[in-house]
């Protein structure tokens, strides 16, 4: 699949989002995109899926068969879990037993009978990557898949979408938490001032936007640089401050990606 | 597309959003034939029911293609093979609501409203009739939709007010060339409608046909 000098605005008078972007997808790739907010990483994955035509350029290549998986699921439809999935997998002419498969891997059977507008962020937002995965798709494109899963499910994802890629899949991921660094082969998208710059099975580097805008690096444990950047260390962290925040150890996780989210550099020191 | 469409339909009855447009109709029926119709005037009573209903029919459309949060749009979109098939989905649903709303207006009557059974001939152009005012409201209520305009209250006045202005417009000698509600209802009180059915029908059918395709466009650039 192959972006070609593809420019993106949302009117005619807009700003430009995204300008004569160069991207090629390779099969049985898996690209995980970061940027911080507002840079332009949904309408790029709008632009992937097919959502929406280039106002410049081309898309040519899209694999036939597209998952998407929004960053929030829509909770408010008159379903359950099992209807729902019912009638995605009728849509998607996938196996009966696929959404039953998928529901099990993801730690999902408890859900099934529950309404649709009952559910929590989190498994919402596994039911939105179960209808994804029905398909199998030729392209997968998750929105901060990640967000609000528990601890089993967020081990079990990358695993998932390397099956998807060993099958010939290409995977693109918008994911703000960086849960996916340390996939082996993954090729990282960063989307900044307009332009998409792509470092193949590595991090690309990333401006420093100075303090409080967003920046997306850093890890739960911390890479050298971000952990370098995060104490105040080398060139890049004059105009940045250190803030210590004490919270319950059942909090840490979602504060963490409270502030990842808003595009803070985050270390966790225990 | 099919199934996608009966995605949508279960959704829309499933929702409950179905009730308030279908409670207009059948208040909007109440009120029509409040008084038996007499012999010789059935006609004339479907060219008034067709053409009052276009509001409903398009406050159906428009309730029932916002019925999926925007994300299930593009959820959809992905499931059945392309924004196109997602957007032709959406129409069919519509249609198919509207064509079992102008169903229930034309057999209505026939059951209680007409003081004598009228001829097959006259049932047949007030079916045609109520045809004609379905593919006009659902291009309406497809014009006013949430992608096209996100304004719930901007939305709603638009339906209103372009359905109030497609009947104004119509009184005027302009009227048959744009969607010609007063001129059907004119001609068929008139025991004329046959003379004038077909351009009519054409310039119903003509500006139907303009406003989805207008939708179809817009809906291109907004998801």
């Amino acid at each position: 699949m192959r972006l070609s000098q593809v420019s993106f605005r949302y009117s005619r008078r807009g700003p430009w989002i995204l300008e004569d972007v160069e991207l090629t997808l390779r099969p049985g790739s898996v690209v995980e995109v970061t940027g911080r907010n507002g840079a332009g990483k949904s309408t790029l994955l709008r632009l992937l899926a097919g959502f929406v035509p280039p106002t410049r350029g081309s898309v040519s290549g899209r694999p036939r068969v597209v998952g998407y998986a929004p960053d929030v699921f829509p909770t408010g439809q008159p379903f359950t879990v099992s209807a729902y999935l019912a009638h995605m997998t009728r849509l998607r002419g996938a196996s009966p037993a696929a959404a039953g498969d998928l529901a099990r891997r993801l730690n999902a059977v408890h859900l099934l009978d529950l309404p649709l507008g009952d559910l929590s962020k989190g498994s919402a937002q596994k039911v939105g990557l179960i209808q994804s995965l029905l398909g199998p798709p030729d392209l997968l494109i998750l929105d901060e898949p990640f967000a609000g899963l528990d601890e089993r499910t967020r081990a079990e994802l990358p695993a998932v979408i390397g099956e998807i890629a060993a099958h010939g899949g290409t995977v693109v991921v918008s994911d703000h938490q960086n849960q996916l660094r340390e996939f082996p082969g993954a090729d990282h998208c960063l989307v900044a001032d307009r332009a998409v710059t792509v470092h193949s099975a590595g991090r690309p580097a990333e401006p420093d936007p100075g303090l409080g805008s967003g920046s997306d690096s850093g890890s739960g444990s911390g890479s050298e640089q971000d952990a370098g950047r995060a104490a105040g260390q080398g060139p890049a962290t004059d105009r940045r401050a250190v803030i210590e925040v004490l919270v319950d150890p059942g909090e840490a996780d979602e504060v963490e990606q409270k502030l990842r989210a808003d595009g803070y550099t985050v270390r966790r020191t225990s | 597309m099919t199934r996608l469409t009966r995605f949508k339909l279960s959704a829309y009855a499933r929702s409950h959003r179905l009730f308030p447009p279908a409670i207009g109709l059948l208040l909007m029926l109440g009120i029509f034939y409040s008084t038996l119709t007499p012999p010789g005037k059935e006609l004339s009573a479907y060219a008034d029911s067709a053409g009052l209903l276009i509001v409903v029919f398009a406050w159906a459309s428009r309730s029932l293609l916002d019925t999926e949060p925007a994300a299930q749009r593009l959820v959809s979109m992905t499931a059945a093979g392309g924004p196109g098939r997602e957007i032709g989905a959406g129409l069919l649903a519509a249609f198919t609501v509207n064509l079992m709303f102008a169903a229930i207006a034309v057999v209505t009557p026939l059951l209680h409203g007409f003081a004598a059974t009228p001829a097959p001939g006259d049932v047949a152009r007030g079916a045609v009739l109520h045809l004609l005012g379905l593919s006009a409201g659902t291009a309406l209520g497809a014009l006013t939709t949430h992608p096209i305009m996100p304004s719930p209250a901007a939305s709603m006045l638009t339906l209103l007010g372009g359905y109030v202005a497609l009947l104004l417009v119509s009184l005027t000698p302009v009227g048959r060339f744009t969607v010609p509600v007063m001129p059907w209802m004119r001609a068929a009180n008139d025991g004329a409608l046959d003379a004038v059915l077909l351009p009519i029908a054409a310039a119903a059918l003509f500006w139907s046909a303009a406003g989805l395709a207008a939708y179809v466009r817009l809906r291109r650039t907004r998801p």
